[in-house]
């Protein structure tokens, strides 16, 4: 039983061993309250800090509410004012921290009140609750207190916008892609051949049209016979210049087409005056 | 090929100058010559970096930041005065041209004396607030050093700083503890050209050590609010540090041996703070250089023709890149991008198409080249190419280069009959003319069908 008497008593010199070498900061009867406007006195919630320890429950704080933090700031275990005695608001998201001073009178008791005002608009954005601390710390060689006290939850109404705020800082921004237009559409190719085959159909009902109303070529051979030249010429370049056309639709350029469609311009000029004057001959004699 | 004599030229620039990018001429203010011993180290490390210390006193009525219109000095630092000021050679507005012309400042305060109102009103020139009263010192009764300010708290035990953003590049981390005796701390405004360096703890606060109140009911502001070191780089990329406690330069505290609440002795690491400090403000670290800068078609084989052309049409699929170096203490360096962050290009006509993250695609000895590909907007008008890099403590690098962007040209559709809707139109115009030259044939040739009828009549009769 020695060597369990003697770890007791080394635990027991080490445990009050501790206090002596450094005091430290502390506070009693530290009670937070809120208190809504227009409510009585006494209403709304009030609960008492335990020291060293943190409430279990978040304190909400409303628009129209004041936070009431009351405490007395200890070293060791007696009353005494502290050079630091802060209520430490921290946003565990973003590790944006304030603090507000208690005023504190001669005999360490302190207090610090808190509304929405005093917020900074970062914290009023802040959609979970806020580690609320207590900061108890003064020259010498007292262990200043640092501990958590409760957890501060904004209690926004329904109808109550969030704030937001802006800041501009250099950094990397959205990539953008522009969004080109949409390529032309053709429709489909059904419906493009349909009207097509309806186009082409003109030329077998226009010939039947021709061949009821008696169209013919009899004097393709008289002409030939009277003005065989002409004639050939004439039809010859009516084709080239469409041939001409052709090309220009297809690969040439219009300072190509112009001298050709002026040469066959000139021999469609004179073998058509020579073939229509054939022509002139035949209705003269009476045969068209 | 081209780039292989800059480069030499490069190295051989390097190997001359091998300090600061924006040369060596340093003007330290120093009222009293006596103090000038206890930064001895301080003196030491700056000329083995290549400067040349140049010691003048404010109340020097010679002293004179400009010569012939001219900068007199590449850089300044200045320690904080005795007596009300600086003296009217160093006035904020003299400061203010000397930075506009690209100088860079290093300003050191001190907690211990009342900071005249000549050094406020030149930091409200750059946002920087100091608290009303000018004569604040940081405490903080959880990161103190117990060995030298075990009563007064006022010497500041803080970790390195880490980065400022986690897309931001650490010019100022590493191991070890920093010591800020008396410091002066300062606030910032919101600004997007300031950014600080060193903060408070969270549980530090400022109080004037002059008023004897029992405790602290009006602060300044506190914990991180409080910055300790900050850095304001101008448009120009001209550098404004503002250190709060001088003494964190003394030989002293260059080597001193610490102790926070509860923790072990360590040795301070200020030295190598110091020379992080005074490289980053002199341009030694973060200085960022454009090499060339190409844009192209994007086919296999390129000419020197077909770089940069002043004019590309709609819908080119086009490469754009860029070649950044990057100034690390003695020479160029090849620039990496810091993590989550991007080098990005856009191209703007007055508001960005297109903003692409331009991605490293090659290195050489020291410079890094990005680049991306991309496809011109389908709108004509004069683009721009625009890289706008401005970090925190990086030079800005801004470049913009314009090019025309052109419509198809009317032989650059597609043809008409590649395009199946346009078929219909196509067959009634080649039938018109089909149908013309069978009417001249017919009409050329026919024999009137009264007449046939009558040859055949004839023929029967």
């Amino acid at each position: 039983m020695q060597w369990w008497h003697s770890i007791l008593q080394l635990s027991l010199l080490a445990s009050s061993a501790l206090p002596v070498a450094a005091s430290s900061w502390g506070f009693a009867d530290a009670t937070v309250s809120v208190q809504t406007k227009g409510a009585g006195v006494g209403a709304g919630l009030k609960e008492q800090i335990p020291s060293n320890g943190a409430l279990s429950t978040p304190v909400p704080l409303g628009n129209a509410d004041t936070l009431k933090i009351v405490l007395t700031s200890q070293e060791d275990k007696s009353a005494k004012s502290a050079h630091q005695v802060f209520l430490l608001l921290q946003d565990p998201g973003s590790g944006l921290d304030i603090s507000y001073p208690f005023s504190v009178k001669g005999n360490g008791k302190s207090r610090v009140e808190l509304t929405w005002k005093d917020l900074p608009t970062q914290f009023l954005s802040v959609s979970k609750s806020i580690d609320a601390r207590i900061l108890i710390g003064s020259f010498g060689s007292s262990k200043a207190y640092d501990e958590p006290a409760f957890q501060l939850s904004l209690a926004r109404g329904a109808d109550e916008p969030v704030p937001t705020f802006e800041v501009s800082r250099y950094g990397k921004l959205p990539e953008i892609h522009h969004i080109f237009k949409d390529d032309a559409q053709s429709p489909p190719i059904v419906i493009t051949l349909t009207f097509v085959a309806m186009v082409l159909a003109t030329f077998p009902i226009l010939a039947g049209v021709w061949l009821y109303l008696g169209a013919n070529v009899c004097h393709l051979s008289t002409a030939m016979k009277s003005a065989p030249l002409p004639h050939a010429a004439f039809l010859g370049s009516l084709l080239a210049i469409e041939g001409i056309f052709f090309l220009y639709y297809t690969s040439w350029t219009l300072f190509q087409i112009i001298p050709a469609v002026a040469a066959v311009g000139v021999v469609t000029f004179i073998s058509g005056s020579r073939a229509l004057g054939e022509v002139q001959g035949r209705r003269l004699a009476g045969l068209r | 090929m081209r780039w292989c004599p800059s480069l030499l030229l490069f190295g051989f620039l390097a190997a001359v100058n091998a300090l600061s990018s924006s040369g060596n001429r340093l003007l330290v203010v120093l009222e009293d010559a006596e103090e000038k011993g206890s930064y001895s180290t301080l003196w030491g490390d700056l000329e083995g970096r290549g400067y040349n210390l140049i010691f003048e006193s404010p109340k020097n009525e010679q002293l004179s930041l400009f010569e012939l219109g001219d900068r007199a000095y590449d850089h300044i630092l200045l320690l904080p005065p005795k007596s009300k000021g600086f003296g009217p050679s160093l006035s904020p507005k003299n400061l203010v041209d000397f930075m506009n012309s690209d100088g860079n400042v290093l300003l050191a305060l001190s907690g211990k004396s009342t900071t005249p109102s000549a050094i406020s009103s030149l930091l409200l020139e750059f946002d920087l607030h100091l608290s009303t009263d000018r004569s604040s010192v940081v405490v903080d009764h959880f990161n103190y050093d117990t060995l030298s300010a075990s009563d007064k708290h006022d010497v500041l035990l803080l970790p390195r700083p880490g980065s400022l953003r986690p897309d931001t590049k650490n010019f100022f981390g590493g191991e070890g503890v920093l010591a800020f005796p008396s410091a002066n701390p300062h606030t910032l405004g919101d600004n997007s050209l300031l950014a600080p360096i060193l903060r408070a703890p969270t549980t530090a606060y400022s109080y004037n050590p002059k008023e004897d109140s029992n405790s602290v009911e009006e602060v300044f502001a506190t914990g991180s609010q409080l910055a300790l070191v900050s850095a304001m780089q101008a448009r120009n990329s001209a550098r404004f540090t503002l250190l709060g406690s001088v003494e964190s330069l003394q030989d002293k505290w260059f080597s001193a041996t610490v102790k926070a609440p509860g923790g072990n002795q360590a040795e301070t690491a200020n030295r190598d703070f110091a020379k992080q400090l005074t490289a980053w403000t002199f341009k030694e670290t973060g200085v960022l250089k454009v090499g060339k800068i190409e844009h192209h078609l994007a086919k296999d084989d390129i000419t020197v023709e077909d770089l940069n052309p002043s004019i590309y049409r709609i819908k080119n699929e086009t490469v754009f890149s860029i070649e950044v170096s990057e100034y690390n203490y003695d020479r160029f360096i090849p620039f990496t991008v810091p993590t989550n962050d991007a080098l990005q290009l856009e191209f703007t006509m007055l508001s960005p198409f297109h903003r692409l993250t331009l991605h490293p695609t090659a290195t050489t000895a020291n410079s890094t080249i990005y680049n991306t590909a991309f496809t011109v907007p389908d709108q004509h008008g004069i683009f721009s190419f625009r890289v706008n890099y401005k970090r925190p403590f990086l030079t800005y690098l801004e470049e913009k280069h314009e090019v025309t962007v052109r419509h198809y040209a009317h032989n650059e559709y597609p043809r008409s009959w590649k395009i199946s809707g346009g078929w219909v139109w196509i067959a009634g115009l080649w039938s018109v003319v089909g149908g013309f030259l069978a009417f001249v044939f017919v009409w050329l040739y026919s024999v009137p069908a009264s007449s046939v009828a009558k040859g055949k009549s004839k023929k029967m009769q």
